[in-house]
């Protein structure tokens, strides 16, 4: 009898469970098909997007306070251009999606960053969360677009191109409403171009480096490079 | 006093998203002034310190006038020309849009700030898994991230000694923040590896249901601010939309 109470209670608590569960369960367990496993997150998936999402939101704390001096050089030689710089806020999604390889990493390292940089304060508060938003899907589309299979430097600078072009919609919707065309040409023109070196180029060429160190040895990033030497 | 750091972090997200979806969709002087006046008699009976509130703030009292300054030089023109210079030309249009796109950028940018002073990272994720349901595993991965940022700065110092001990660390400032920095990725990558794997020891993205140790409350406070914030941006818009001056942005 107490073993059949222990029963009854038993299949209770899987009554409770949603039926979605159980039937998440059976293919989790079934890791062999190649096509879920290679889109699915895993533990250290999460852990480490999130790793590399923090650390980029702490570059875009230095970033918020740096960029003003260090880009008004640019503004002052060419209206609009000071958006080159913008691609130190761009280069976390992309980073994350070399890194990690999953679908929605581009969006969830970008989020994360943004996320990091408005809780420590920055001028944008909650828009910092919008704008992280919008830049990350911007990286994401183009890494959809090649089904998730290019992680090489074309597939890396064109994610960083459509960041660009994300962050100078946002931009120009949100804060230089009244700008000419010609501010607003000029300024997407630079965004893009921005986005292309700093967040595509340098994030793949950190990617490699990292693969190097083997710190990404649990990764298909840092795999391919062992397999290479 | 408004206690304003008891409210659940989601409502005081959705509040500030609710105010700046009012404010971007228009261009004008009016609109912006009416949201930056009830914002500011708000914002007074929060008891925020004055010396913090300023700090916090100060990134938006700078980032309003550079950018009014921009919009000012490079803005759409209209009626008489005071200035030209190569792609400057200040004229009457282009000094009202300035005058807009100051208010604007204060309107917006600081409820958005400071709603986001009191933010806890733990009772953010709380209130993000438990109250948008947003998938947990993926918040409590990010709040575990957030968690290692004061191990990151006892790194960078570690860092900043061993280079020092080396005697590399007085060539190029630029340079060394570059390395230092990628080793400081280096590490952090590392410690988040074997922090998953502790987590996953520990049952951390298993298939049992997860349950909360801290509730997320969600109560008449949360549905205040959220209130708060939709007339606020509602009172800007009818005020705007009354003496004419409401001005789509995409025109």
């Amino acid at each position: 009898m107490p073993a059949q109470g222990a029963d009854t209670l038993e299949t209770r608590a899987i009554h409770q469970m949603k039926g979605t569960k159980v039937t998440t369960t059976a293919p989790s367990t079934s890791t062999s098909t190649p096509l879920r496993s290679r889109f699915q997150w895993r533990v250290i998936d999460i852990v480490v997007a999130s790793v590399i999402g923090v650390a980029s939101g702490l570059i875009f704390v230095v970033w918020n306070v740096a960029s003003s001096p260090a880009l008004a050089p640019f503004a002052a030689l060419l209206p609009g251009l000071q958006a080159v710089g913008g691609g130190f806020w761009l280069f976390a999604g992309v980073l994350t999606a070399l890194v990690i390889r999953k679908p929605g990493a581009a969006i969830y390292g970008e989020v994360v960053a943004a996320s990091v940089s408005a809780l420590i304060g920055n001028q944008w508060g909650v828009l910092t969360l919008v704008s992280g938003l919008t830049q990350g899907l911007g990286a994401e589309i183009v890494f959809a677009a090649f089904l998730y299979a290019n992680w090489r430097v074309s597939g890396a600078v064109l994610a960083g191109a459509g960041a660009g072009l994300a962050m100078a919609i946002t931009d120009l919707t949100i804060w230089y409403v009244g700008a000419e065309v010609s501010f607003a040409i000029v300024y997407t023109i630079a965004a893009v171009v921005g986005g292309m070196l700093i967040a595509g180029l340098l994030s793949w060429l950190a990617t490699r480096g990292l693969a190097a160190t083997g710190a990404l040895n649990r990764f298909g990033a840092g795999r391919e490079i062992a397999k290479r030497v | 006093m408004i206690p304003i750091a008891a409210v659940n972090p989601v409502a005081k997200l959705g509040a500030g998203l609710i105010v700046s979806l009012f404010l971007i969709v228009t261009i004008d002087w009016v609109s912006a002034t009416t949201a930056l006046l009830l914002e500011l008699s708000i914002i007074a009976f929060m008891g925020i310190e004055p010396r913090r509130f300023w700090l916090r703030t100060l990134p938006v009292w700078l980032a309003a006038p550079l950018t009014a300054l921009t919009i000012m030089l490079y803005g759409r023109y209209g009626g008489d020309v005071y200035f030209e210079f190569l792609f400057i030309r200040i004229s009457d249009g282009s000094v009202e849009l300035a005058l807009a796109t100051f208010l604007r950028v204060l309107a917006i940018g600081l409820p958005a700030v400071v709603l986001f002073i009191s933010i806890d990272p733990t009772d953010f994720a709380d209130g993000l898994a438990q109250r948008l349901r947003l998938p947990d595993r993926f918040v409590l991965g990010a709040l575990a991230a957030v968690r290692m940022v004061g191990l990151f700065l006892d790194d960078w110092r570690s860092l900043e000694l061993a280079r020092r001990a080396r005697g590399v660390a007085d060539r190029g400032r630029l340079r060394r923040v570059a390395g230092q920095g990628f080793a400081l990725l280096v590490l952090s990558i590392r410690r988040g590896s074997k922090l998953s794997i502790a987590m996953e020891a520990r049952g951390f993205g298993g298939d049992t249901p997860r349950t909360w140790a801290r509730e997320s409350r969600w109560g008449a406070a949360e549905w205040i601010t959220l209130i708060v914030g939709l007339l606020i941006g509602v009172a800007a818009t009818v005020v705007a939309v009354l003496t004419g001056s409401w001005t789509f942005i995409a025109r």
